[in-house]
């Protein structure tokens, strides 16, 4: 899909000053000014895109309301060249996503507990409302001017009490390798829920704490940054994040392969954060 | 951690002498070995003692032929698989149980449960509908408690015991009581897979909230206060501190006819035959095998006033008691406030016994099967995998595992 930015400047006369921000494999993301509500972005989903698949995405965003998820302003259809084009207007976060951070370092230990705390709120958030965003990445986290994060691209969210749209037969399931666990690539349907989500946040935070992700470095393949996944269980964070080693466990438990030995639910995830970051006066 | 009386031959009255002893303690009946009066005589007593009863149906094998256990009016008068679980049949075996705890007075209802060869969907299924049953008859009036019966090669299965623990998730009881054939029939397990499946099911269990007993246990399951394990129970001969299936068949030739006496020697974690103290008397490393004055008994003091310990009257009953009494102290002892401290403490346990052995194997002094020495590095290698499998969970839940 190639748009032309002078169609789209016609088809969105209120946003002025469009430019590409990013492009995946479900949509193009474009930021802009909107006479209304100042600088936005704009989410315009490729044309084979199970038009189904946005609109869950956009409920998933509704039916969480965190205060963490950038908010959905509107929301249309409109008749492109080569087809109907489904277009979201969101809300824009200044400020820079954790992957572009992590390329200069690690990240200090406050940042890293701020981190924790936000996203599991939201994944605890998430969980209440049924919804697994099942790829929680770097790419998908951005941090504002203030140091807050956000969650991003509710794209493949799954809601857990509506029929799933990846193809129960498929073997492997939508997730980024490296951060996805074994219960999603291997498209366990069943399995999967918050606990899949804790476990991407965990191997995110460690990423965060030690500088790299070890299911990913040097893997030759993208096969074996599965079998590591699926074989070698994270290892314990080495720098002392706070005191009591709490932080420490919390990763663990949130990254553990199997499920049952896994952090139940990510409210209680949610819970053990604040107590942490409560005795370090954090948050 | 508590520690239960896993009643088996000839232990009648073991079971009221120490539940007297201990001021209270639960027994585990066994209709194996006790007809339905020495069921209902000896539950009384217990109970008497401000002790509690419980009964295992031992259920384990449908098909057994065994003469006392077929005696029980409980047991089903012929056993066909597919009639039993589409009739009326698993019904009456689980009300004729509820009546018969209800007469026994027990404290919770240990449901029977099939020996598993694997954990199957069959076997599930049949757990599943045996809870079903016994929810719809119960009507709150006991505790009840699953009865997960797993052989060697089941138990040695990651897959399988997760296959039961997310199977634990839908069945609506109280707890888990837990028994698993050893690998290879041994009397203290030489498998660290098994042993470390066995801490990763219990540990599990304990984490959704379920009471956990594990039935048939030695004093190698003290580890099992590492995964909050509510109880082990453990008993006299070697057939009730592990879990032989085949003792439930009729042809089971009980190890009564092979007695020996042997001390338990509880900071070694080893047993010993009364001629091996003749030695270390010899050697001078008598008093290094003798318990502290804290270890909750006294029926083994007679051994160590200075004639040559086989010249001394220590009979097959003290030995017994010695043991039980001995492990009781251990068992009671072995949960701490944390599950760091407990940890630490069982690893200086297996560490301080390591060093007695050393001593006692240089003065010639050995356990020959029941020496520990074999077994620590298989029981250090389990609670390493239940550190990292579960250590996380169980430090941050430990204070609500009680």
């Amino acid at each position: 899909m190639n748009l032309n930015l002078d169609w789209l400047a016609q088809v969105f006369p209120t946003i002025s000053s469009l430019q590409p921000i990013g492009r995946g494999g479900q949509k193009i993301v474009f930021s802009g000014n909107h006479n209304r509500d100042g600088k936005v972005v704009l989410k315009l989903f490729h044309i084979f895109v199970d038009p189904e698949r946005a609109i869950r995405e956009v409920q998933a965003v509704q039916d969480i309301g965190s205060a963490r998820v950038p908010k959905i302003l509107e929301v249309g259809t409109t008749n492109a060249p080569f087809g109907d084009v489904m277009w979201v207007r969101e809300q824009y976060v200044p400020g820079e996503d954790l992957r572009n951070i992590l390329s200069r370092g690690k990240l200090k230990r406050n940042a890293i507990l701020l981190l924790a705390l936000q996203v599991l709120e939201v994944l605890a958030a998430a969980e209440k409302a049924g919804i697994t965003h099942r790829d929680v990445k770097p790419e998908n986290i951005r941090v504002d001017q203030n140091g807050n994060c956000w969650l991003l691209d509710f794209g493949i969210a799954r809601h857990l009490r509506k029929e799933s749209l990846t193809a129960t037969a498929d073997t492997f399931g939508l997730g980024t390798p490296g951060y996805a666990p074994p219960e999603q690539f291997r498209n366990r349907k069943p399995d999967i829920d918050a606990r899949s989500d804790l476990f991407a946040l965990g191997v995110t935070l460690y990423e965060c704490a030690e500088g790299n992700n070890p299911f990913i470095s040097e893997a030759r393949d993208v096969g074996e940054v599965l079998r590591r996944v699926e074989t070698v269980p994270l290892p314990p964070i080495s720098r002392n994040i706070e005191e009591t080693g709490a932080f420490r466990d919390l990763v663990l438990a949130m990254t553990r392969t199997k499920l049952d030995h896994r952090l139940p639910t990510a409210a209680e995830g949610y819970l053990w954060i604040k107590e942490i970051c409560s005795k370090e006066a954090l948050g | 951690m508590d520690m239960f009386l896993q009643v088996g031959h000839g232990m009648m009255d073991h079971c009221t002498r120490l539940i007297k002893e201990w001021k209270g303690g639960s027994v585990i009946l066994s209709p194996r070995d006790l007809d339905d009066g020495q069921l209902k005589k000896l539950s009384k007593k217990i109970r008497r003692l401000d002790g509690n009863v419980l009964l295992d149906p031992q259920f384990y094998l449908p098909h057994s032929d065994h003469r006392r256990l077929s005696s029980h009016s409980y047991w089903p008068k012929s056993y066909a698989t597919s009639g039993f679980w589409s009739g009326n049949d698993l019904e009456t075996l689980i009300s004729d149980l509820q009546s018969l705890n209800r007469d026994l007075g027990c404290a919770d209802f240990l449901l029977p449960g099939l020996l598993a060869l694997d954990i199957d969907s069959d076997w599930l299924d049949r757990q599943k509908a045996i809870i079903n049953v016994a929810n719809r008859l119960n009507d709150d009036e006991f505790n009840l408690i699953s009865t997960v019966a797993l052989s060697a090669d089941s138990a040695r299965s990651e897959e399988q015991i997760h296959t039961v623990l997310e199977g634990l998730e839908e069945w609506q009881v109280s707890g888990i009581y837990l028994v698993s054939e050893h690998p290879k029939g041994e009397y203290l397990s030489q498998d660290a897979i098994w042993l470390a499946n066995i801490l990763d099911l219990a540990a599990g269990a304990r984490l959704k909230g379920k009471k956990v007993i594990i039935g048939y246990s030695s004093h190698q399951m003290l580890i099992a206060a590492c995964a909050s394990v509510s109880a082990i129970a453990a008993g006299t001969w070697m057939n009730v501190r592990s879990f032989p299936p085949e003792k439930f068949n009729q042809q089971y030739e009980d190890e009564v006819k092979h007695r020996a006496t042997w001390y338990y020697c509880s900071q070694a974690l080893s047993e010993y035959k009364v001629t091996f103290l003749d030695i270390a008397q010899k050697q001078g490393v008598l008093d290094v095998m003798k318990n502290s004055p804290d270890s909750g008994s006294d029926y083994a003091g007679v051994l160590f006033q200075g004639p040559q310990p086989t010249s001394i009257d220590f009979s097959e009953q003290s030995a017994f008691r010695h043991y039980l009494s001995t492990l009781h102290a251990q068992v009671k002892a072995a949960r701490l406030s944390t599950f760091d401290q407990t940890v630490d403490q069982y690893k200086a346990t297996l560490d301080n016994a390591e060093a007695i052995l050393h001593q006692l194997q240089s003065a010639g002094v050995k356990g020959q099967q029941r020496d520990f020495s074999e077994i620590i590095d298989i029981n250090r290698a389990a609670l390493a995998v239940l550190c990292d499998t579960r250590g996380p969970l169980l430090r941050r839940y430990w204070d609500r595992l009680l």
